[in-house]
């Protein structure tokens, strides 16, 4: 197997289109339903790439790219956001976050607006972490 | 006692609750509110197995997808303001699946709707009503789209009235509204003397009851202005549902608070409970305190 890929979504339908694009170009798929139970498992698994979904129950992939971001060992993970919400609103809402005096963390290097297509999944996945 | 609104579950199905209600509940970002979990229910009934059509799934993914829709657009505007969001779209009965949402997100506060036309049953039935209450040691936020009256509504936590009937949770209701304090102009405190239990008492013992009713209110009046909230109290004689709406448009309050008795088993209390009818029944949103118990949804 190669990279390993942590896949935060609630939703089990694409957690399966994700983890079938990945084992299909090679990589090890893991998976968590949302944003707290992915923080878990990055510090437990180190994943070589976290695809993220950002609404999501308990905690959202908002609060938790804040807090791989500002985290001074999680902060080089690497991150691809597959979401609903737009990139305009996710990054409005980091900025509104600073606002409000949290630290500011970087733009999001990789960003797909759903539904995305496997082959760009694919593309983007190997962009990020080869 | 910590009663503090930090996550609240809004329980929709658009039609009754929408986003205009949600932007009326942001004023309680003032008492700490940080967290909004959206929860849409698909009644297991429209989608279930049936004889020759089986799980109806074309009808749940079109369900499911028009709430994500929905739900994704009300999100971007929340977050935008530093909110944090959640969802969850579920199959199942109302009262379980908001029970089950209360306990994996500790939410604080439940909220659901009622049509202005229609009476709660139609959107949520009177046992779903009931269900729901038993289920939860949190507070319910019956929420109803703003009545034609003679004065502004406000904001839900604008002018509460406290109706109190000395029980528990009514008293456990005053704790709550304290801890709105910076969403509070003013309290009324209301307590309705049964026109039965005074029947064929004499005027001293009328006027007797009505004073030692007066007394205790204004005890109650004194914890909230010892917060700085200004509040009153107001003696009404009748029957306690018809009162209840009266005093809410005499005192042009903007919700009802509403406890109920622990002495037995909650739910039996309630049914049929004035309580219950003033959710179901009255043009003003009503918060619905349960009496303390054990700290979990379910």
């Amino acid at each position: 197997m190669g990279n390993r890929v942590l896949v935060v979504d609630d939703d089990p339908d694409v957690r399966l289109f994700t983890t079938t694009v990945l084992e299909e170009n090679g990589y090890e798929p893991l998976e968590a339903e949302n944003g707290e139970d992915g923080l878990q498992m990055i510090r437990a698994e180190q994943p070589d790439l976290v695809i993220l979904d950002v609404l999501m129950p308990r905690q959202s992939g908002i609060r938790l790219y804040r807090e791989l971001k500002t985290h001074a060992e999680l902060k080089n993970v690497k991150v691809l956001i597959v979401s609903g919400i737009t990139q305009k609103a996710f990054l409005r809402s980091q900025q509104a976050l600073t606002e409000f005096g949290a630290a500011p963390v970087p733009e999001p290097e990789f960003y797909l607006e759903k539904p995305v297509e496997a082959d760009v999944l694919a593309d983007h996945i190997k962009k990020a972490i080869g | 006692m910590d009663m503090q609104i930090k996550k609240l579950l809004f329980v929709t199905k658009f039609e009754e609750l929408g986003y205009d209600a949600l932007k009326t509940l942001l004023s309680l970002r003032k008492a700490f509110l940080e967290h909004i979990v959206f929860l849409y229910v698909i009644e297991r009934d429209q989608v279930a197995m049936q004889r020759g059509v089986g799980f109806k799934r074309d009808e749940a993914i079109r369900q499911k997808e028009a709430a994500n829709i929905r739900f994704i657009d009300w999100a971007e505007r929340l977050f935008v303001q530093g909110m944090e969001v959640g969802v969850y779209i579920q199959i199942g009965s109302l009262a379980a699946e908001v029970a089950k949402a209360v306990q994996k997100e500790e939410a604080d506060l439940v909220v659901i709707g009622r049509s202005q036309k229609s009476t709660l049953e139609q959107f949520y039935s009177g046992s779903t009503v009931t269900e729901l209450i038993r289920r939860l040691s949190v507070p319910v936020l019956v929420y109803k789209p703003a009545p034609e009256l003679p004065f502004a509504m406000g904001k839900p936590f604008d002018r509460p009235l406290l109706a109190t009937d000395w029980s528990p949770a009514s008293l456990r209701a005053v704790d709550f509204l304290k801890s709105m304090k910076p969403l509070i102009q003013e309290v009324r405190v209301v307590h309705v003397v049964d026109q039965e239990s005074i029947e064929g008492s004499s005027v001293m013992q009328a006027q007797k009851a009505r004073k030692e009713a007066k007394q205790r209110l204004e005890e109650i009046c004194a914890r909230f202005e010892s917060e700085g909230i200004p509040a009153r109290s107001h003696v009404y004689v009748g029957d306690p549902k018809e009162e209840i709406e009266k005093a809410l448009r005499e005192c042009q309050a903007t919700l009802s608070v509403l406890g109920s008795s622990a002495k037995t088993n909650w739910v039996e209390r309630f049914i049929g409970s004035t309580p219950r009818h003033i959710a179901e029944k009255s043009f003003f949103p009503t918060l619905l305190i349960p009496p303390e118990r054990r700290h979990n949804g379910g």
